[in-house]
């Protein structure tokens, strides 16, 4: 397992030089520079103002030195200055738009692929019954919607017209005026906090599982369940209660509300018929008559026998789902005016500011690459068939 | 429907266990209606073995699962009843079916290898079975003291209970699901198939420890096979079933030796013997009967070479032939003696 873990993590160092010289390359070799756009077709700028532009960027250079000088750059974690927001480093532009980005599409992930699987389950289990077709119908229809007219309707719908929901944004700009935090502290607080809870959440239900005694699993559950969604209230309001933190963070996930509902409604369609074909091949398999015939309640058979077999490739596509996290949301971004990852992978290549736009995809390369390193091990813990062994 | 029960004479005082008696079973399909089991009637009393045996498809499989009620949702009963104890397991509510399966009959399944759930260990899928059943709960001692004994019963190493099924032999996993069929000491097991992806060796082997552990236990065994020699090695009586029907039924040893039915006949006479004189082996002509409309008469009219007018048109009855024989053959007198010995 040691030496697997490690000849992979080797493999994933040089995919990613390899990812990042492709990148890096594809975008020099663009036509034109962020110069020549910034200036082109102004006459009142002379030509030396021009070199001299070049020059402070770095553009004047030979393109293997250039090439070179950032590579070396990358890996002491200097990742440049953007062009386009001179002198800002790259390093804070992506720190400061990548946590917003992870907050939304996170959840958003979470919640579809909760949703979907539960609904494929069902869908399998109740092969047959009047609902299948309503919601088989109504998920594929919603899943082959165009995102961004589905996202004006329901703004419409929720923001204008019943004015439930804030129409855009993260936050409400005049209730941060005077905010004690930057919004960035709120999402990483909240980041955490959350991602902390769903551990503890996941984590009693696993134990819950390999316990013996039903009772002691059901107190598990429970008890682990309580603990985690109690952890999270008592932390907002118990340890957090002198800073207020609670009521920026509330904003935020009040915000968060609209964009993962249609996200939510447009995704977990997917997943259903990905869950649904899944299980209807398990509950074929001879191990579910077993099952049955060890005189096993129907809820058991369901969850532990059918349910846990066909999560398998369910879970391969929610850990590969989890790297397009950050450029999957061009779009939703730009309908929500959420300003995350994916409106810098626009701009940023629009006005080849190339130190930005290699940032910002290097983290989708690195995530991906953690992505398929993780489905590898996850698969190895979900099924014991691929399990690795020391001489495999 | 007549002959309703078949008493034997050679379990004769003994209470018993399990009386099928004129099961009727449908398959609603698309194509229709498929008469998968017809007026089926058997018993088995206790410590008894039995086997049924029949081409795939001829209801042999239905009539097991019927008996945990187990058969697919497209499964109708029509008539008859499965008595076990004299209570019928057919009007039981869902949750009592429950605690009677693997508590009172547990099943030993064909293919082993399917049998087990990949993502689970072997010693967890049937301490699972256990948790369910034992009231009050095992302790966790008791459960891994029982679980031991299961496994050196089944002639397998006990520390092989927390290994993966993929990580097992063929007879490893075969034995294993014999362990697991053990475990919630049932009074029957029904052996589906219980050796035919084994190769010979450990064929003999695990039929061998099955019967040993029937007696020590006192269990009875209904197998459930398409091949004779197994279940001539094993069973104490025997019934014969050919499209939905039961067309033989009777003491193993008198059905080797002399079989009343014209299918019974003609299946054991297809085995070619090694030991004794040389014959050719009987071919059965054609091919089992559609079930979605089998034919009228005596299922087994078009593929008989002693049919009569009569086959065509009327049903046969089980009728009895000899102390412990019957058949459902109108004409089984003229059914040829066996040429020579049968194993």
């Amino acid at each position: 397992m040691v030496r697997y873990v490690t000849r992979r993590l080797i493999q994933m160092v040089f995919l990613f030089l390899v990812f990042l010289t492709v990148t890096w390359f594809l975008l020099y070799i663009l036509p034109g520079d962020s110069v020549a756009l910034k200036y082109a077709g102004n006459p009142n700028i002379p030509p030396e103002a021009r070199e001299v532009a070049l020059e402070r960027l770095g553009l004047d250079k030979p393109v293997l030195i250039q090439f070179r000088d950032y590579m070396f750059n990358f890996f002491q974690g200097d990742l440049g200055v953007s062009f386009n927001q001179y002198p800002r480093p790259v390093v804070d532009i992506i720190a400061e738009r990548l946590p917003r980005t992870l907050v939304l599409f996170l959840a958003a992930l979470v919640t579809y692929y909760w949703a979907g699987f539960l609904a494929g389950k069902y869908l399998a289990w109740r092969r047959g019954n009047r609902g299948e077709m309503l919601v088989t119908i109504g998920g594929v229809g919603l899943y082959s919607m165009f995102l961004p007219w589905f996202a004006f309707m329901m703004i419409w719908l929720f923001s204008v017209l019943l004015d439930w929901l804030p129409l855009s944004k993260f936050l409400d700009p005049e209730q941060w005026r005077d905010a004690p935090f930057r919004a960035n502290q709120v999402f990483m607080r909240l980041f955490w906090v959350t991602l902390i809870a769903s551990v503890a959440l996941f984590a009693s239900g696993f134990i819950a599982r390999q316990t013996r005694s039903r009772r002691l699993g059901r107190t598990l559950r429970w008890g682990g369940g309580a603990l985690a969604v109690g952890g999270f209230f008592f932390y907002w309001y118990g340890v957090d209660s002198g800073q207020v933190m609670r009521v920026y963070a509330g904003d935020i996930g009040f915000h968060m509300i609209l964009p993962v509902l249609v996200l939510t409604l447009i995704n977990f369609a997917g997943v259903m018929l990905l869950t649904r074909s899944s299980m209807l091949e398990t509950l074929r398999e001879d191990y579910i008559l077993t099952a049955r015939a060890k005189g096993l309640p129907e809820r058991v058979v369901r969850d532990r026998h059918a349910a846990r077999t066909a999560l398998l490739p369910v879970a391969t596509s929610l850990v590969l789902a989890v790297a397009t996290v950050i450029d999957g949301g061009v779009i939703t971004e730009a309908v929500f005016s959420w300003p995350g990852m994916g409106e810098i992978l626009v701009s940023s290549v629009l006005s080849e500011d190339i130190p930005l736009a290699v940032g910002a995809f290097s983290f989708i390369g690195i995530l991906a690459l953690i992505g398929h390193f993780v489905v590898d091990i996850l698969y190895g813990v979900l099924d014991p068939r691929i399990r690795v062994t020391e001489h495999g | 429907m007549t002959s309703r029960r078949l008493p034997l004479e050679i379990s004769a005082g003994q209470a018993r266990l399990l009386e099928v008696d004129g099961l009727v079973m449908r398959y609603d399909t698309e194509a229709g209606e498929v008469s998968a089991v017809e007026n089926v009637s058997f018993s088995l009393g206790r410590g008894e073995s039995m086997g049924l045996v029949g081409e795939s498809g001829c209801g042999k499989t239905s009539v097991a699962l019927s008996l945990l009620r187990l058969a697919p949702e497209n499964a109708r009963y029509q008539s008859g009843s499965v008595l076990w104890e004299g209570m019928d397991l057919l009007e039981l509510s869902d949750q009592e079916m429950r605690e009677y399966r693997w508590a009172e009959i547990s099943m030993v399944f064909q293919g082993a290898m399917n049998a087990w759930n990949p993502v689970y260990r072997v010693g967890e899928q049937i301490r699972e079975a256990m948790d369910h059943h034992f009231d009050p709960p095992l302790s966790t001692v008791e459960t891994s003291r029982r679980m031991d004994r299961l496994f050196n019963l089944v002639g397998l190493d006990p520390a092989v209970q927390n290994r993966y099924p993929h990580e097992l032999s063929g007879g490893m996993r075969q034995r294993a699901v014999i362990a697991m069929a053990l475990s919630c000491e049932p009074k029957l097991i029904i052996a589906d198939e219980p050796t035919t992806a084994l190769d010979v060796i450990v064929q003999a082997q695990i039929l061998e420890e099955l019967k040993e552990i029937q007696e020590d236990l006192g269990l009875s065994i209904l197998y459930i096979s398409h091949d004779m020699a197994v279940i001539a090695q094993v069973t104490d009586i025997i019934g014969v079933m050919y499209a939905g029907k039961l067309v033989e039924f009777g003491s193993t040893r008198d059905v080797f030796h002399g079989p009343r039915h014209p299918y019974s006949y003609l299946l054991l006479s297809s085995i070619p013997s090694v030991t004794g004189p040389r014959r050719r082996p009987v071919s059965l002509e054609g091919t089992p009967p559609n079930l979605l409309a089998p034919p009228a008469g005596c299922r087994f009219h078009p593929r008989c070479p002693w049919a009569t007018e009569q086959c065509r048109t009327d049903e046969p009855p089980m009728m009895q032939i000899g102390p412990s024989q019957w058949a459902a053959c109108w004409n089984s007198e003229q059914v040829p003696e066996m040429g020579e010995q049968l194993p």
